[in-house]
């Protein structure tokens, strides 16, 4: 497709999907040929075809559910962009034949053909509140209907995408912070903001199910299941070829698998909602409710929408003039530098003040109020005056200003005529320079696999009562496990009286009451209020230690005598020493345990040797001796075990393995993370709660 | 002690009292129980029939209050003060046997042996 002649030619690349269109005649070569805009527009055309088809690729690539919704987005993004240009391309054309004037029909000023000058026009902090019903935010069951959402932003010749978000009901907003920048926008500008949506169904893969079959099966699941089946259904490969609606097809849109965007609110924005503040617009909505990716919009969107015109951030004019306040000397001219920018006029001593920020000699503002004209000749000078007056407060000030030749004079009121045109047609604008921020450097947006809503997450932190309590038992735990690794192997039934040991001192014996006659009295009276939620975390992280060993290891090895069990310490000290230092990360199960148990004699009448006095740092009472139940002792690795799993608390299921429940994994989880987990397994229905009483 | 929902429970009973102790202000029994009807019977050690959602006593300090009354582990409680504790969830068990206005409870339990033993009377002529 190069021909040598043409002098203005396309170059279009051989297998180009470009050349392939041309060849089925869907559009003329002509609109190729180019001249020098033109060839800007094909260019883009180009690269973005280019990259759709990219994306197409990706598209089918794809695997992972995110990835398929990002190369959607950029599909989306791509086509609209190839839209945009195309059209932008052919109204050209087409004012060029039909005008034949030069190409750049856009806004003829009313004065002089006059064109206002462009400007930076900035949206930032995007915001589109959801009216979730009551009912749907705070269920926390169901699954989570989930929408991939992103924004389209489009001003003239540009278009933006943002950041691809995921949204379910425990988000309250759709927010976009980035800035997105569009420069080289005309006063008259149209910024059109489209959001798209797609809905984010994890559990359907249906790339390859039949259509007859998916309905038959939508049909017959339930309304909702069905619904969400059809949708994903959607993006299957019998979609039908949408383009969002917008312009006739200039090019066919592949149709891809994969999920399909769809619009579901549009507004446009214009110079009149440019404000240096956010401000709330309203939102045209398509789609309803039965769309798949629907979602409960309030209806508006809040941004911040700012505009700098070139006249306010560049310098419109620059040059020597000679100046002199009226009502001064008729000969005091002073001779300076002058800087026509945003509303004032910077009078410099010397040039390259200018650069170096130096403070300007004096300003002369340059308003909507400001009145210039020009005066009649000066006898005295060959140039024409310029007369600037403004009204400072009350009083008028006017400024004559003289150039060197009539030339001069003539650039400058011509600067001037401009700037006062630029200044009603940015029209709130130019009162003051409206600030922009720069976008931060794109990073990849941290993917949250879940979005954490306020109400479903409720760390149970330690509430008042158990703070004491807790800590305690930390610091037991943590003394506890350096006593314990000093100490050599003990008999693995040992465990059973874990809780004897310096555990925790929050452990509320209430398992191992302090029976009047044995011993003083126990601080921990206040812990045996029998509140099982305090209990818990001490018990439970009993159970997480004392289980630890105790279960398991216990029935494993043969029952020794439990007169270990029943060591005479005089303190926790001596009782740990022959205690064994467990670490046992295995549990047996529920029937093991049993058949072991029954095995040795479980009979129905047995007490649990429950235990000896919880000797515990914080209360350091003596382990009062108790007699020796030993053959009581025995077995009951199950009743011990679920004694210590009863003082543990319940978190256990209560039964035997304690840690089994919690998966078992015994690497020793910090003492904190345990008690919390304690505490939420006890709260756990699924766990067969003990009480003590 | 099968169940059969519907059918009034019969079962051989005995009867318990257990005089609370008071440590530091607090009145306590001296056992643990479990199980109930929000709770899953299926962990239940005591129970023969692993549907069976009573309260089980499930640890007794030896010495204590429940001890010294007789209480035994793998007691099933069926009455507490008159009140039942055949259908009641774990929390309501709990609070029955530890209100503090009571000094005394007394219980009504069951267990495998009892039935045992009657059955071996009755069967001695």
């Amino acid at each position: 497709m190069f021909c040598r002649n043409q002098t203005a030619r396309a170059t279009v690349a051989r297998g180009s999907a470009l050349e392939m269109e041309i060849r089925r005649g869907k559009f003329r070569k002509s609109l190729f040929t180019d001249t020098s805009q033109d060839s800007d527009i094909q260019k883009k055309i180009d690269h973005e075809i280019r990259m759709r088809d990219g994306a197409c690729k990706l598209l089918a690539a794809c695997s992972q559910r995110d990835q398929a919704l990002e190369a959607a987005k950029s599909l989306q993004t791509c086509s609209t962009r190839i839209m945009a240009y195309m059209s932008e391309l052919q109204r050209m054309k087409e004012a060029q034949v039909m005008q034949n004037i030069p190409r750049r029909s856009s806004d003829v000023g009313p004065m002089d053909d006059r064109l206002p000058c462009k400007g930076k026009v900035a949206i930032s902090d995007l915001r589109i509140p959801l009216m979730w019903k009551d009912t749907e935010y705070f269920k926390n069951k169901g699954e989570l209907h989930r929408c991939a959402v992103f924004c389209l932003l489009h001003l003239g010749g540009e278009i933006f995408d943002t950041d691809m978000v995921i949204v379910d009901r425990t988000l309250t907003d759709i927010c976009f912070d980035n800035p997105i920048i569009f420069s080289d926008a005309g006063p008259g500008f149209q910024l059109h903001v489209e959001l798209y949506s797609c809905c984010f169904e994890e559990d359907y893969s249906t790339g390859s199910t039949p259509r007859k079959l998916a309905s038959k099966l939508s049909s017959s699941l339930g309304r909702s299941a069905g619904k969400k089946l059809r949708a994903a259904m959607e993006s299957g490969p019998g979609s039908p070829v949408s383009n969002g609606g917008a312009s006739p097809l200039l090019l066919p849109v592949p149709s891809v698998q994969g999920p399909k965007y769809h619009l579901l609110a549009h507004t446009t924005l214009s110079l009149s909602h440019v404000q240096d503040s956010f401000r709330t617009h309203d939102l045209t909505i398509s789609g309803n409710e039965e769309c798949s990716y629907w979602l409960p919009l309030y209806g508006s969107m809040c941004c911040r929408l700012v505009a700098q015109p070139n006249c306010m951030t560049q310098r419109m004019m620059s040059g020597w003039l000679k100046v002199r306040q009226c009502g001064g000397d008729p000969q005091s001219w002073s001779k300076v530098f002058a800087v026509l920018k945003g509303t004032s006029l910077f009078c410099y001593h010397r040039q390259e003040d200018v650069e170096t920020n130096i403070e300007p000699v004096f300003t002369i503002g340059i308003n909507k109020e400001t009145r210039i004209r020009a005066s009649d000749k000066d006898p005295h000078s060959k140039a024409q005056n310029i007369c600037i007056s403004n009204q400072y407060g009350g009083e008028e000030v006017t400024h004559t200003l003289t150039t060197e030749s009539r030339e001069d004079t003539h650039g400058w009121m011509e600067a001037f005529w401009q700037h006062f045109y630029d200044m009603s047609q940015w029209r709130q604008c130019c009162d003051d320079v409206m600030k922009i921020e720069l976008p931060s450097p794109r990073k990849p947006a941290p993917i949250t696999p879940k979005q954490g809503s306020l109400y479903h997450e409720m760390v149970i932190e330690s509430s008042d009562d158990l703070s004491s309590t807790v800590s305690d038992i930390l610091a037991q735990r943590m003394q506890e496990l350096e006593l314990r690794s000093q100490l050599g192997t003990s008999p693995t039934w040992m465990s059973l009286f874990e809780e004897n040991l310096p555990k925790s001192a929050g452990f509320t014996r209430q398992c191992t009451p302090r029976l009047s006659g044995l011993s003083p009295s126990s601080p921990r009276a206040t812990h045996q209020s029998p509140l099982s939620s305090q209990r818990s975390p001490q018990l439970g992280l009993l159970s997480s230690d004392a289980s630890l060993t105790s279960d398991s290891d216990s029935h494993c090895s043969s029952p020794r005598s439990h007169h270990y069990g029943w060591p005479e310490p005089s303190s926790n000290l001596s009782l740990l020493s022959s205690s064994p230092s467990r670490l046992r990360p295995r549990t047996l199960s529920l029937d093991a345990k049993l058949s072991t148990l029954r095995g040795k004699g479980y009979g129905g009448t047995f007490q649990c040797p429950c235990q000896p006095p919880p000797s515990s740092l914080l209360a350091p009472l003596p382990m009062s001796s108790r007699p020796p139940r030993s053959p009581r002792g025995a077995q009951t690795t199950l009743s011990c075990s679920s004694s210590t799993s009863s003082n543990s608390s319940s978190n256990s299921e209560g039964n035997h393995s304690p840690e089994s429940s919690e998966g078992v994994s015994f690497s020793r989880p910090s003492p904190v993370r345990r008690s919390l987990r304690n505490l939420r397994a006890r709260l756990d229905p699924r766990n067969w709660l003990q009480s003590q009483v | 002690m099968a169940f059969v929902p519907g059918q009034p429970v019969t079962a051989v009973v005995e009867r318990i009292e257990i005089q609370k102790l008071f440590q530091g202000e607090n009145l306590i029994l001296g056992f643990s129980i479990g199980g109930g009807i929000d709770q899953d019977p299926g962990q239940n050690p005591f129970s023969e029939d692993k549907a069976d959602k009573g309260i089980y006593v499930t640890r007794i300090s030896p010495g204590g209050p429940a001890d010294v009354a007789g209480l035994r582990i793998g007691d099933k409680i069926m009455q507490v003060n008159g009140w039942d504790m055949t259908m009641v969830t774990h929390d309501h068990a709990r609070k029955k046997l530890t209100k503090k206005s009571e000094h005394v409870v007394r219980l009504l339990v069951t267990r495998k042996s009892l039935e045992e033993v009657v059955k071996h009377s009755m069967g001695r002529p």
